[in-house]
């Protein structure tokens, strides 16, 4: 009798129980094992955020084989994952400029949690923050995952690419999971992962900034009435914690009334806050719960805020910006503020220039009419062939990467990557050479708004 | 050059003081969502969550009967600093909760901090910074409207708050406390009671009135009244469909809204979204199928129409259609032989709908069953 087997004996003897009837809980297994295996795709979507459900769920309803490649555990990314639960701008100047599938997704679950849309004829400028769709992230990461395996998406959760080579048009895609090891071939590749990792395993060049926007661990805090705080003395002793070093000056921007006011609502910041890889996540993560922790103990301490508690807290922290391809294109913050039609503008993107830094934020709205458009070109990863990027980590300079980076405008960056990928498919060429009428026309066909035609 | 000045400005400020010693209330308007006159005012007691101990609501009415404003008296002191003034003013609602207008009783005037009395401007800055029911005051704490340090801590800098400099754009300038009262008051718990008030009275006739208002939140709030509160008559039902176009998003989202289940009764009502669908934007599109689903049975016409579109749809509305032709049982031979054309679609994501409709459905037809095995063939 093997060791296992006789301590199943036992412990069902022990209980009185004849062995005869016991039903054995234990069995001993074979030895675990990675499971190699191959795959074939159309194309393959490494990063199943904001831009990447878009993406994957575009080339699957236009027919495509679809392998989406997430290395969390749920879909949606900075808007569920990273508790960033409003995804705007959809709406400027009293009309619709992002729509598609993304819109289409937030109106479902707007709907599905008998929450009301705001009113979009309400002015944009400083007001922009009326415009943002409120949802609740856990129903729309559900939503998600259902539309992808509506639209035939393979999802492949907790799986990472670790090789990217591309040889006879074709591209092989190698990842790591728990417990599996699979290569991927496909003829196109798109990289939603935020930070262009799929473009750097591909061997394009990235770009980045000496000092990066902060990063955000959302969460929710409760248990006092912020009416009733006598805001002064909790001033003077929030700073006299940072004086001693108790609590940083940072962490929450140097603003104690603000973080209770907003109850943790998108008020930390987590200087240098990088995602890129499992070192840099987990440095941000750590960073993010610690100043939490820290300011929670600080709070008990005070007057009227002894019950603070944590209500919700994120997983992960959100990050704001790192890399961005070096793409065929690069937009400027003066394209941006002065809404260039590009010729090949394939998406719109609409928000102020929201560069947050130490101290906090404060938007540089556009001005009344002004529409910023997406070209295809920035998309692209200069010298590359079937690869396509959708999402803040697209080719674009500071500033306007601090607009663009916002979920509405990576949604209309992902449908547009999905679509031009589909018919780089279906007419055997590279994104760039899909002719631009054909491209529109498959986008507007899915219900996205296309710059110069709608 | 300067005597001029000193002139003018004389004549100036004897003409301020001149109009707060009229026989006649000062007052300060916006233009109203109803623009009849009042005939009669009706007043209501409530017990208000505020600080005031006035708890009267006053309803005016036209002589058709319909409520045209609401108003209350706010008599109460601003302070700060351990000093006070008295601020006593009226404060107008319009029948949707939205601000109407203040109006100073005779001989009444508001003040700044210096005691100096507000201008003619300042009045109008007023009236409108209180009609702004978005404005960052409704975020601010009383500690928080001027500039200050926050502290002053031996060793550590002091931090001016950022919030506060934003403030200055949101106050009437020397009178951050009287605009941060004024417009917590407008803001409070008084506008939910009109809100209430107004609802009990609600008609097809009233909301049809609010839905002509220039103002595009009175619109909303009264589609947003609609369904669960009135029972649309011919009127109203053409008014919601003139707002079901692509001009207006947010108007044509709330009209769809508005339609209830028991208004889907009506086969004209039905046609005449299956026409606004021809004409909808795909956001708009979806939105409209999604309310024929709530419909007690599907038009004749309606399921017909649709089946002829199914071959120009994009693939997600042909899966709308197809769930609509499911939730109604669809499962005739003309609609299935229409769905089965699309087995032959090049996008597989729609032939493979089809093929689940039709398995579904499961067609008593030869030609249909043939065109499913050679799909299943085919394997696409």
């Amino acid at each position: 009798m093997k060791r296992r087997s006789a301590l199943a004996s036992i412990g069902a003897f022990s209980f009185g129980i004849g062995a005869k009837d016991a039903v054995p809980v234990e069995i001993e297994r074979e030895p675990y094992k990675v499971k190699k295996q191959s795959l074939k795709t159309d194309i393959v979507v490494v990063g199943g955020g904001t831009a990447g459900v878009i993406a994957a769920i575009q080339a699957g309803r236009a027919g495509r084989k679809v392998i989406l490649i997430e290395n969390g555990s749920q879909l949606g990314g900075t808007t569920t994952t990273g508790g960033v639960a409003f995804p705007g701008i959809f709406f400027a100047w009293g009309k619709q400029v992002i729509g598609g599938i993304g819109w289409e997704l937030v109106q479902e679950a707007v709907a599905l949690n008998d929450d009301t849309l705001p009113d979009f004829s309400i002015p944009h400028g400083r007001h922009h923050p009326r415009h943002q769709v409120r949802l609740n992230g856990q129903l729309y990461a559900m939503l998600l995952e259902e539309k992808c395996l509506e639209a035939g998406v393979q999802l492949r959760f907790y799986e990472t690419p670790i090789r990217l080579a591309f040889q006879n048009n074709t591209w092989t895609v190698e990842t790591i999971g728990k417990g599996t090891h699979t290569e991927i071939t496909c003829q196109q590749l798109i990289d939603c992962t935020g930070n262009g990792y799929a473009a750097h395993l591909a061997g394009y060049k990235l770009l980045r900034e000496a000092e990066t926007q902060p990063g955000t661990l959302m969460f929710q805090i409760g248990g006092y009435d912020f009416k009733s705080l006598d805001l002064k003395m909790i001033q003077t002793r929030y700073q006299e914690a940072i004086s001693k070093g108790i609590l940083v000056k940072t962490d929450f921007r140097n603003n104690i009334v603000g973080l209770l006011k907003s109850e943790g609502d998108n008020i930390q910041h987590i200087l240098g806050a990088d995602s890129t890889t499992s070192e840099t996540h987990s440095l941000a993560n750590i960073k993010g719960r610690t100043a939490l922790l820290n300011t929670l103990r600080f709070l008990r301490t005070l007057p009227g805020l002894e019950k603070t508690r944590i209500i919700d807290m994120q997983n992960e922290t959100g990050v704001r910006e790192t890399y961005r391809i070096d793409g065929l294109y690069k937009i400027t913050h003066e394209d941006y503020v002065t809404g260039k039609l590009f010729d090949d503008a394939v998406s719109y993107s609409y928000y102020p220039i929201d560069v947050h830094d130490e101290n906090g934020v404060v938007p540089d709205h556009l001005k009344e009419g002004v529409v910023p458009s997406v070209p295809l070109r920035a998309l692209i990863p200069k010298n590359s062939k079937n690869f396509l990027v959708a999402g803040r980590c697209l080719s674009s300079d500071r500033l306007a990467n601090s607009a663009l980076r916002v979920q509405a405008s990576c949604m209309g960056m992902g449908q547009a990557a999905g679509a031009a990928a589909v018919l780089a498919c279906k007419l055997n060429k590279t994104p760039g050479e899909v002719p631009m009428k054909d491209l529109r026309q498959l986008i507007a066909e899915h219900g996205g708004i296309v710059p110069g035609i709608a | 050059m300067n005597r001029c000045r000193v002139f003018f400005e004389l004549i100036v400020l004897v003409l301020a003081v001149s109009a707060f010693r009229s026989d006649q209330p000062t007052r300060y308007f916006l233009y109203p969502t109803i623009a009849l006159k009042p005939a009669s005012v009706q007043s209501f007691t409530f017990e208000f969550d505020d600080e005031l101990s006035d708890d009267t609501l006053f309803q005016n009415r036209s002589k058709e009967g319909y409520p045209v404003s609401y108003y209350r008296r706010l008599k109460a002191s601003v302070c700060f600093d351990e000093k006070c003034r008295l601020l006593d003013v009226v404060i107008y609602w319009n029948i949707t909760g939205r601000y109407l207008g203040f109006e100073l009783p005779v001989k009444e005037f508001l003040s700044k901090s210096d005691h100096e009395p507000f201008t003619d401007e300042e009045y109008h800055r007023l009236n409108a910074l209180l009609a702004d029911g978005q404005s960052p005051l409704g975020n601010l704490s009383y500690e928080e409207l001027v500039p200050r340090p926050y502290f002053s801590v031996k060793g550590i800098d002091a931090v001016t708050s950022a919030t506060a400099k934003n403030v200055l754009d949101y106050i009437v300038k020397g009178a951050a406390y009287t605009t941060y009262k004024m417009w917590h008051f407008i803001y409070g718990p008084t506008k939910n009671r009109v809100e209430e008030l107004t609802t009990k009275s609600l008609s097809p006739a009233l909301v049809l009135k609010i839905l002509e208002s220039d103002d595009p939140s009175d619109k909303l709030w009264a589609l947003n009244h609609i369904n669960g509160f009135v029972k649309p008559d011919r009127a109203l039902r053409d008014q919601l469909l003139d707002f079901i176009n692509n001009s207006n998003f947010s108007l044509s989202e709330r009209a769809i809204h508005a339609i209830s289940a028991a208004d889907l009764r009506s086969d004209s009502l039905q046609l005449s979204l299956l026409a606004k669908f021809n004409q909808a934007d795909y956001s708009q599109k979806k939105l409209l199928i999604k309310k024929m689903n709530e419909a007690p049975f599907l038009n004749a016409e309606v399921k017909n129409n649709l089946a002829d579109q199914l071959q120009k749809l994009n693939a997600e509305l042909i899966g709308d259609v197809l769930g609509l032709y499911q939730k109604f049982a669809v499962k005739d031979l003309e609609i299935c032989g229409k769905v089965s054309k699309l087995l032959h679609n090049e996008n597989r994501f729609i032939s493979q709908k089809a093929l689940k409709f039709l398995e579904n459905a499961n067609p008593d037809d030869q030609v249909i069953a043939k065109e499913m095995a050679d799909y299943r063939l085919r394997k696409p």
